[in-house]
C-alpha cells in the first residue's frame, strides 16, 4: 500500500512541484514581502512599514469604501434580480427556455474589454443610447463618467449585467432539484403559487442563495476590470476606485509590491471575514 | 366520506392515449387499490382524481359532484405521497399545520387538528423534529398525518409504502389497514405491489396498459379472474400456465392434453361454448392446487430443479416435460426427496389463446 502511493505521489510530482513554484510560493512570499519596505531598491525588512501606512492611508480608505459600497448595493440587487431570472426561466409557460438560458449566460463570455467599451459607448454623455432613453422621457442627460455618483451607479449596473445571469442559472439548477411532488404536496394543502415561493422555493434554496453570495462576495472584493476599463482607473479622480485597482496602481504602476502585497492581504481577510459572518448568519438551525 | 365516480375517463400525452375510459364506481367509505404493473396508467389514473393531471376525456365526480374543473384544493382530497412529499425545512408540527395556517385556519382548530393526527399516528414525541431526523416509516406516518389534519372526503395514496424496507411495509400495511377502520373514510390506493393490494383493500381495480382488467373483491379475483393476465398477477407465487390443446369433449366438459405429456389429460366444465377440438389453450394452476399423484382429476410428470423452504410451506420449483415452469406447493412435511416427481391437477382454470378465461 505504502508502495502505491509512493508510486502516485511519483506521478502528481510534476504537478506539485510546478503548484508550489507558481502558487504556494508566490502566496507565501507576497505575504513575507507586504513585511518589507520595497519602495526603493535593497528592499528591507520593515514590519510596520506597509501595514502602518495601511491604517493612516486616505486611497486605501477611499478604495475600502467604494467597494464595500459596491459590495452592499450591487450584490443584494444582482441576487435579487437573479432569483426574478431563475423563477421566470423555470416557468412551465416560458417558450425557447435554452434562448433565454443562454443571453442570460452570455454576458459572462463576452471579452471583458469589448464589453466594457461598449459600455463605454451606451452611457456616452452626447451620443450614449441611455442619455437617448432619458431624454425620451423627458429626463436631462447624466455625465456618467465625470460625477462620483453616477460613475459607481454605472460599475454596479454594469456588475450586475455581468453576473446576473451567471447567478441565476446556479440558482435555476438549485430551483429545478426541489421535488415537484413538494409543490403538489402545498397545492393540496391550498397554498398559493406566490406563497409556494416564499415559504418553500426560498427556504429550501437558501444554501445555493448562500452559495451565490459568497462567490459574489469574493467576485467584489477582487472588482478590477469594470472600475479600470468603465470608468477609466477608477475615476473620476479615485470616486470608483476599488481596492483591486489600489492593488494594482501600487504593484504594477508605482512597483511597490510590498504595499500591494499588504492590500492584497486585507482584500484576502476581509473576504473571508464577511463570508464566515454571513454563513454564520445564514446557518441551519439544528 | 364520500363516493367517487370515473366515468368513461381518458388521459392523453399528446397523441399518445395512457387511460382508456376508465369506469370506476368507489363507494362510500370503500377501501379501494389500483394495481398493475409499472406504466400501466394507476398512478395518472389517481393524479386525475386528485387534480394534479387534466383529464383529456370522461367525467370524475366527488361525492355526487363533477370535479372535472375544480382545482385540487376544492376537491375535498388529501394524497399521501410516494415520496412522502414532505416539507424538508420544516419541522414535524409544521409540516402537518403548514396547510391550515396559510389558509387562516383558526389556531385552536388547527392545534387539535395536529394533536388529534399526531395521536392516531403516534407521533407526538417526534412533532420538533424535521423530516430528515426521521426514519421512513416516520416520514411515512407523517406524510399520512398531514392528509388527516385536511379532514378530506377521500384519502388518496399513490405508492405510499414502495420506499419502505419488506418488515416496515407489512408494518405500515396493517396501520394504513387500521386507519381505515378508525375513519372509515373513502380510501383509494395505488400499487404495483398485489399483495398490499390483496390485504388492504375491499375491492382491487387491476389494470394493464391503461385498460382496467377487472375489477372486484381480492378473493373474487384470486378464485375468479377474468383472464390470464388477473390470474397470473393476483397470488404469489403466481399462477402456472401450461400450454394445452382442446382434444374432445366428455362427460365432464372440455379434455385439454397438456403439451408434452399425451396422456396427461384435464378435463374441465364449461357452461360457456367450447372452442374447437384442436385449439391451444393455456391451463392455469395455482401452486397449492397442484396434489399427490392420483389424488386429482390427472397426473403430471416434473422435474424439481429448486426447493425452498419456508417453514410450514415449502415451494417446489419444476419442469414439465414440455419446458414450462410451474411452482408447487407443499406442507414442509411432504417434500419429496426425488428429482423427478407425479403430482395431479385438483383445480385448474383455461384460457383462450387471446389470454380470455374459458368458463
Amino acid at each position: 500500500m505504502r508502495y502505491q502511493n509512493a508510486t502516485a505521489y511519483r506521478f502528481l510530482a510534476p504537478y506539485l512541484l510546478i503548484f508550489a513554484i507558481f502558487w504556494v510560493w508566490p502566496i507565501i512570499d507576497s505575504f513575507m514581502i507586504s513585511f518589507q519596505a520595497t519602495r526603493t531598491v535593497p528592499w528591507r525588512f520593515a514590519p510596520t512599514f506597509n501595514w502602518g501606512r495601511l491604517i493612516g492611508d486616505p486611497a486605501f480608505f477611499n478604495a475600502l469604501k467604494n467597494t464595500l459600497l459596491i459590495l452592499v448595493i450591487q450584490v443584494p440587487v444582482m441576487i435579487t434580480l437573479a432569483l426574478v431570472m431563475a423563477v421566470l426561466l423555470n416557468s412551465p409557460l416560458l417558450k425557447a427556455r435554452g434562448l433565454y438560458r443562454f443571453a442570460f449566460f452570455a454576458p459572462v463570455v463576452v471579452g471583458e474589454v469589448a464589453y466594457s467599451a461598449v459600455f463605454r459607448l451606451m452611457f456616452n454623455l452626447n451620443f450614449g443610447i441611455i442619455n437617448k432613453l432619458l431624454n425620451s422621457v423627458g429626463l436631462p442627460s447624466v455625465d456618467w463618467f465625470s460625477n462620483v455618483t453616477p460613475a459607481m451607479a454605472l460599475i454596479m449596473i454594469a456588475v450586475t449585467w455581468r453576473w446576473a445571469g451567471y447567478n441565476a442559472i446556479i440558482l435555476l439548477a438549485g430551483m429545478q432539484s426541489i421535488p415537484e411532488d413538494v409543490y403538489e404536496a402545498a397545492t393540496l394543502d391550498r397554498v398559493s403559487k406566490l406563497r409556494q415561493f416564499f415559504f418553500i422555493t426560498l427556504p429550501l434554496l437558501k444554501p445555493v442563495i448562500v452559495f451565490c453570495l459568497v462567490l459574489s462576495i469574493i467576485g467584489t472584493m477582487q472588482l478590477f476590470t469594470e472600475p479600470f476599463l468603465i470608468t477609466e482607473r477608477g475615476g473620476p479622480g479615485g470616486g470608483t476606485e476599488t481596492l483591486g485597482l489600489l492593488l494594482y496602481r501600487q504593484g504594477f504602476r508605482s512597483l511597490n509590491f510590498g504595499y500591494a502585497s499588504a492590500v492584497a492581504y486585507t482584500m484576502a481577510g476581509l473576504a473571508i471575514a464577511i463570508t464566515l459572518v454571513q454563513l454564520w448568519l445564514t446557518r441551519e438551525p439544528k | 366520506m364520500a363516493t367517487v365516480t370515473l366515468n368513461n375517463v381518458i388521459k392523453r400525452f399528446g397523441v399518445f392515449e395512457v387511460v382508456h375510459g376508465a369506469n370506476i364506481d368507489v363507494k362510500d367509505g370503500e377501501f379501494v387499490v389500483f394495481v398493475g404493473p409499472s406504466g400501466c396508467g394507476k398512478s395518472t389514473l389517481l393524479r386525475m382524481i386528485a387534480g394534479l393531471e387534466d383529464i383529456s376525456g370522461g367525467e370524475i365526480a366527488i361525492g355526487g359532484k363533477l370535479v372535472n374543473d375544480v382545482e385540487p384544493a376544492d376537491r375535498g382530497i388529501a394524497m399521501v405521497f410516494q415520496s412522502y412529499a414532505l416539507y424538508p425545512h420544516m419541522s414535524v408540527e409544521q409540516n402537518l399545520s403548514f396547510g391550515l395556517r396559510m389558509t387562516g385556519n383558526p389556531k385552536a382548530d388547527t392545534d387539535r387538528r395536529v394533536k388529534r393526527a399526531s395521536e392516531i399516528l403516534r407521533i407526538n414525541e417526534l412533532m420538533k423534529r424535521r423530516p430528515r431526523q426521521l426514519s421512513g416509516g416516520q416520514r411515512q406516518r407523517v406524510a399520512i398525518g398531514r392528509a388527516i389534519v385536511r379532514e378530506p372526503q377521500v384519502f388518496l395514496f399513490d405508492e405510499p409504502l414502495s420506499n419502505l424496507d419488506a418488515e416496515l411495509r407489512v408494518q405500515m400495511r396493517v396501520e394504513i389497514s387500521r386507519l381505515h377502520k378508525e375513519l372509515g373514510t373513502t380510501m383509494i390506493y395505488v400499487t404495483h405491489d398485489q399483495t398490499e393490494a390483496m390485504t388492504l383493500a375491499d375491492r382491487i381495480v387491476v389494470m394493464r396498459a391503461g385498460h382496467i382488467e377487472q375489477i372486484g373483491r381480492p378473493l373474487d379475483l384470486y378464485d375468479n379472474p377474468d383472464n390470464q393476465f388477473v390470474a397470473g398477477f393476483v397470488g404469489s407465487p403466481k399462477m402456472n400456465f401450461i400450454s394445452g390443446r382442446i382434444v374432445g369433449h366428455d362427460v365432464h366438459g372440455v379434455v385439454v392434453e397438456l403439451a408434452g405429456q399425451e396422456k396427461t389429460r384435464i378435463a374441465q366444465p364449461l357452461t360457456g361454448a367450447a372452442p374447437e377440438a384442436g385449439s391451444k389453450v393455456m391451463v392455469g394452476v395455482r401452486p397449492e392446487h397442484f396434489g399427490s399423484a392420483g389424488e386429482g382429476d390427472t397426473d403430471l410428470v416434473v422435474r424439481i430443479d429448486v426447493v425452498e423452504h419456508l417453514g410450514g410451506t415449502s415451494f417446489l420449483y419444476a419442469r414439465t416435460a414440455n419446458g414450462d415452469d410451474v411452482v408447487i406447493q407443499r406442507d414442509a412435511a411432504n417434500v419429496p426427496d426425488a428429482s423427478e416427481i407425479t403430482v395431479s391437477v385438483r383445480k385448474s382454470y383455461l384460457f383462450d389463446e387471446k389470454g380470455l378465461r374459458l368458463r
